[in-house]
C-alpha cells in the first residue's frame, strides 16, 4: 500500500462571470506515488500546482478526473484523515481562542479520548515552544508562533502521514532551522512526509525523492542521489524543467 | 455526537468572545430599558404594554444576531480559511455544520435569556408574572429563531453573498407571517399555475403562525398539543433546512 497515489488526476477551475467561462488548469494529468516512510519534496513555482495536489489529498478540492489515494483509501476518506496531519501555507487558525483552547478542538475532532486531551495539548503546546504562551488569544501571536501552533495542530494525534504546505515561507532562519529538524524526526519515526516548497535548499537538505511541478504537469522526479553532493544540480534541474506560466517574465538587469 | 459537541462548544465561545453579539444583547436590554419608559404612557394598561414591548424586543434583537450570526457562521470561516483545519481532520461536514449551528443558537438562547431575565425582573415590580406563559412565550421566539437560523444558514450556502442572504432572510422572515394570507390569495386565484405557485411558496416559507403565542397570551395559557406542534414544526422545518445546507456544503471546495 502506497502511502499516496494520484493516479492521472487532472483538476480544471471553471469560472463563470456574465455568461462566460474561463478554465484554469490546476493540475493536468498527474501520475504520482509516494511510498510509506519516504519524505517527498513538492517543487514548482507559484501556480504550478502544488498547493493543488495537496488539497485534492486533504479533501479540500475533488478532481475533475483521475484518482486520489491516501493510505489506501480513495481521498476524500473521514477516517483516513485522523492518520493524517496537514498545516496548509499559513496558519489559519480561529483567533477568537487561546493556544490551549484551539489545541483542544483539534484534539478533539482528531478522536483523542477525553482524558488523555489536556495532557497531549500540554505535551504538545511544550514541545513547538508554546508553554508559555497557551494562555493567551491566538490573536496576540507573532507569525512564528501561529505557525508553531499550526505544526501542533497537524502532530498532536501522532498521524502516519504529515502533508506540509510551504512549512518554511516567511519564517527567520532559527524557525527554518527548526522546521528542517522537525521533518528529519519524523523521517526518522518513520513517518511519511510530503511538503511543498520553493526553497531548494530545503528540500535538498531532507527528501528522499523530489518532483518539480510545472503548469500542473509533473515534469521531472529526482532521487537523492541525483543531487546529494553535486553542488547546484537540484536548483539547475528545477530551473531546466519548469516553464513560467504567470505572465511574468525573467528579471534582466543589463 | 463527539465531533457535534467540540464543534459546538467552539462555536458557542467564539460567539461569546464576539463583540458584534454582545453588542446586540447590549442593545436589547437598552431596548428593554425603552419599553419600560414607553410604556409608562399606557397609564392602567402599563403592565400589558411593558410585558408586549419587553417580548417584541426580546424577539427582534434575537431574530437580528440569528440572521446575522449564521449568515456569516460559515462564510467568515470560509473567507478566513479556517475552516481548511478543521475539515482536514476526521469531521463530517455534516457534523460540523450541525456543531455550527447548535453553536449558534445556543448562543443567541443565552442572549434571550439574559433578555428574559431582565424582563422579568421589571415585570415584577407591576405584580406577579405567570411563569408558565412567559416561558412558553419564550419557548415559541426561540422556535422561530431556530427556524430562521437554519434558513439563513441555507440561504448563505446557497447563495454565497453575506448581503444577499440577509436580504432574502428578511423577505423570508416578513412573508413567514402571511402565511395564511397567501394561502386566501391563492384559493381566490384564478389561474392554475399562480395558484400551485403561491401555494409551494407558502409552504417553502417558514409559518410561523405556528409560534404566534400572542393570539392567546392575554386569554389563556397555551395547551401542551399547541406547544409540542410548535416544537415539531420548528424541529421539522430547520431539519429540512440543515439537510438541504448539507447537500450544498459537502459539494463545496474550499
Amino acid at each position: 500500500m502506497k502511502a499516496i497515489r494520484f493516479q492521472k488526476v487532472s483538476k480544471i477551475y471553471r469560472r463563470s462571470h456574465l455568461g462566460r467561462v474561463t478554465e484554469t488548469t490546476g493540475l493536468d494529468g498527474l501520475d504520482l506515488e509516494i511510498e510509506k516512510g519516504e519524505v517527498f519534496g513538492l517543487l514548482g513555482l507559484n501556480g504550478s500546482g502544488k498547493t493543488t495536489a495537496i488539497k485534492l489529498l486533504m479533501g479540500l478540492h475533488l478532481p475533475t478526473t483521475g484518482d486520489v489515494e491516501t493510505l489506501g483509501r480513495r481521498a476524500p476518506d473521514v477516517e483516513v484523515l485522523a492518520r493524517i496531519g496537514y498545516t496548509p501555507e499559513a496558519a489559519y487558525l480561529n483567533k477568537t481562542l487561546t493556544g490551549r483552547e484551539i489545541m483542544r478542538l483539534f484534539a478533539a475532532l482528531s478522536g483523542i479520548p477525553a482524558p488523555d486531551r489536556e495532557r497531549r495539548v500540554t505535551e504538545m503546546l511544550g514541545k513547538v515552544g508554546l508553554d508559555k504562551a497557551m494562555d493567551k488569544r491566538l490573536s496576540e501571536y507573532s507569525k512564528g508562533m501561529l505557525q508553531r501552533a499550526s505544526l501542533a495542530q497537524a502532530l498532536i494525534h501522532d498521524p502516519e502521514l504529515v502533508v506540509l504546505d510551504e512549512p518554511v515561507t516567511g519564517l527567520d532562519p532559527l524557525a527554518i532551522k527548526e522546521v528542517r529538524a522537525l521533518i528529519l524526526w519524523m523521517k526518522a519515526k518513520g513517518k511519511t512526509v510530503l511538503f511543498s516548497s520553493h526553497d531548494i535548499s530545503e528540500v535538498e537538505r531532507v527528501c528522499d525523492r523530489i518532483g518539480i511541478l510545472s503548469g500542473g504537469r509533473l515534469v521531472k522526479v529526482m532521487k537523492q542521489d541525483e543531487w546529494q553532493g553535486k553542488p547546484d544540480a537540484l536548483e539547475t534541474a528545477f530551473a531546466n524543467a519548469v516553464v513560467r506560466t504567470d505572465g511574468v517574465g525573467p528579471i534582466r538587469m543589463e | 455526537m463527539k465531533t457535534i459537541s467540540a464543534v459546538f462548544a467552539y462555536t458557542f465561545k467564539e460567539h461569546i468572545r464576539h463583540k458584534a453579539w454582545l453588542s446586540s444583547a447590549l442593545f436589547g436590554l437598552v431596548l428593554l430599558a425603552g419599553a419600560l419608559v414607553v410604556s409608562a404612557l399606557g397609564q392602567d394598561e402599563r403592565p400589558r404594554l411593558m410585558l408586549d414591548l419587553g417580548l417584541a424586543a426580546i424577539e427582534a434583537i434575537s431574530l437580528v444576531s440569528i440572521v446575522f450570526l449564521t449568515v456569516n457562521l460559515i462564510l467568515a470561516e470560509i473567507e478566513s480559511r479556517a475552516i481548511f483545519l478543521i475539515l482536514t481532520h476526521p469531521v463530517r461536514r455534516a457534523d460540523y455544520l450541525f456543531g455550527r449551528f447548535l453553536g449558534t443558537v445556543a448562543a443567541v438562547a443565552l442572549g434571550m435569556a439574559a433578555m428574559a431575565l431582565m424582563h422579568a425582573l421589571l415585570m415584577s415590580l407591576y405584580g406577579p408574572l405567570e411563569t408558565g406563559r412567559y416561558l412558553a412565550a419564550l419557548g415559541c421566539m426561540l422556535g422561530k429563531t431556530a427556524v430562521m437560523g437554519a434558513l439563513s444558514l441555507l440561504l448563505s450556502l446557497a447563495l454565497t453573498s453575506e448581503a444577499a442572504a440577509m436580504s432574502f432572510a428578511v423577505f423570508f422572515w416578513v412573508l413567514g407571517h402571511f402565511s395564511s394570507e397567501m394561502r386566501f390569495l391563492a384559493d381566490r386565484s384564478g389561474s392554475a399555475f399562480l395558484k400551485t405557485a403561491i401555494v409551494a411558496f407558502s409552504h417553502a416559507s417558514p409559518d410561523f403562525a405556528h409560534f404566534n403565542y400572542r393570539d392567546f397570551w392575554h386569554h389563556a395559557a397555551p395547551g401542551a398539543e399547541w406547544l409540542l406542534w410548535a416544537a415539531a414544526y420548528a424541529l421539522a422545518y430547520a431539519g429540512a433546512c440543515l439537510a438541504l445546507s448539507v447537500q450544498l456544503f459537502e459539494q463545496k471546495e474550499f
